[in-house]
């Protein structure tokens, strides 16, 4: 008897060392993902290293900041071994300020309308168009969201982004910078971030002792079987690392709690 | 003059990458089971490795090392002793990484493997001196498992491991879980019959 043919969606390999397992592949190719944690929990060494390891296999990649400057981002991402400036030099890896963007379509303001909202969403799609971007990462939409008051518009932003970029074959990481990582806790500062990304990576930590471990969980991932597992991670010069995150040391007892 | 226990580097003779040898020993022969454990395999085996110094601080083995004239600059020691003693970690030793607590029990195997993956020797050891300075700080249940994922995750990479304890103060759940995951046992310990 033959087997059953089983439909696989392509991949976007991360290249991030034991995420690719935990995916089983990788990323479905065109997802949006969003990677929410907590302050320091890694997510924009995560984001970059995406970036990167896409770069490495000759991939064109974006990355909009709005959290800090490109060139204090860049500094911060040299130490690490796997990053080369000529990943920058030779357009592989294109980093550009919000702020700057902003000021090219005319938004400095401290709210958007629905048709800035349109103009922004546009900006980005071009730009990926143009280059040919396959990764793209945005730091943070929360800080993005920020500038756009009203819960509708933040979910018509989000969706027709994602559907548009996805549309282009562009495989993007939204971070969204949460307070707490804990069971209960929303993934998104907006609450609706969540409900529009294709998948959820989440980040923060677990305290053990008065000691804070980083953890990453895939809580969620359509079009891909996917560990649930909290991973123990650890930021090194190679890039990220993960093991599964021991069993007896995560649990919600009097020695050790979930969450920072 | 320091003598090392022949019988050991006879035992190693026996064991592969991919094994896991449980070493015994006792309070007053630590030392010496250690440095006749790691001689052999750096020496004999040209091996590399790993050290994760959890009941003294990493400077202190490589001096005791240095005293009876063995090289240990080749080895890469994961100290989880020091951090918890003010300037305990102002050293300038480039082979000693730190870690903060030996209750980041993950922090030690994730930093173990990324030294392996920038290690230059195709043989590598990683030794764990000691379960019983892991047992002060991390509960039973979640030791024994700890023991578990790093024999297995070294074996399965073909990196021999080495776990030094001494038995008749280790808690007896983590004991019989070693005796049970370890494929070898060299046994220079204390046998103490209440």
């Amino acid at each position: 008897m033959q087997p059953a043919t089983v439909y696989s969606r392509d991949r976007c390999i991360t290249g991030i060392h034991g995420m690719d397992e935990i995916l089983r592949g990788g990323i479905p190719y065109g997802s949006t993902v969003l990677a929410a944690g907590t302050c320091g929990s890694g997510k924009t060494t995560l984001a970059m290293e995406f970036l990167v390891r896409g770069a490495l296999a000759g991939e064109a990649c974006a990355h909009f900041t709005a959290t800090e400057p490109s060139v204090k981002l860049l500094e911060n991402i040299r130490q690490y071994a796997f990053f080369d400036m000529n990943m920058i030099d030779s357009g592989l890896i294109n980093v550009f300020d919000m702020d700057v963007l902003y000021s090219w379509l005319g938004l400095d303001k401290a709210s958007f309308d629905l048709d800035d909202v349109h103009a922004l969403i546009k900006a980005i799609v071009d730009i990926v168009n143009t280059i040919g971007v396959t990764r793209l990462v945005i730091d943070s939409v929360t800080t993005l969201c920020y500038k756009i008051k009203s819960e509708q518009l933040i979910r018509d932003f989000l969706f027709t982004l994602g559907k548009k970029l996805a549309t282009l074959g562009c495989t993007t990481i939204l971070i969204s910078e949460i307070t707490s990582a804990t069971e209960n806790a929303h993934w998104s500062s907006f609450g609706v971030e969540e409900a529009i990304a294709d998948g959820i990576i989440v980040m923060g930590d677990v305290e053990r002792m008065g000691h804070l471990l980083r953890f990453l969980q895939v809580v969620k991932m359509r079009g891909t079987s996917h560990s649930r597992a909290k991973h123990a991670i650890e930021l090194t010069p190679l890039g990220v690392m993960l093991t599964p995150m021991l069993k007896w040391g995560a649990v919600n007892d009097k020695t050790s709690r979930w969450g920072s | 003059m320091f003598e090392l226990d022949q019988r050991i580097s006879e035992q190693l003779t026996e064991v592969s990458l991919n094994s896991s040898v449980q070493v015994r020993c006792g309070n007053s022969n630590a030392f010496m089971v250690t440095a006749s454990t790691m001689i052999p395999l750096m020496q004999m085996f040209e091996m590399g490795g790993v050290y994760i110094c959890a009941t003294r601080g990493a400077v202190e083995i490589i001096e005791a090392f240095e005293a009876i004239g063995v090289d240990v600059s080749n080895i890469e020691f994961v100290d989880l002793v020091s951090s918890g003693i003010l300037g305990g970690t102002d050293v300038d030793r480039p082979n000693i990484t730190f870690i903060d607590s030996p209750i980041m029990l993950e922090s030690v195997l994730l930093r173990t493997l990324y030294i392996l993956r920038i290690s230059n020797s195709e043989r590598n050891f990683v030794l764990i001196d000691s379960v019983n300075a892991l047992a002060i700080y991390n509960e039973e249940r979640m030791l024994a498992e700890y023991l578990h994922t790093f024999i297995n995750t070294f074996r399965q990479r073909e990196v021999l491991s080495v776990i030094l304890n001494v038995p008749d103060q280790v808690p007896p759940m983590v004991l019989s879980n070693l005796d049970l995951y370890c494929t070898d046992l060299i046994d220079r310990g204390q046998v103490v019959i209440h």
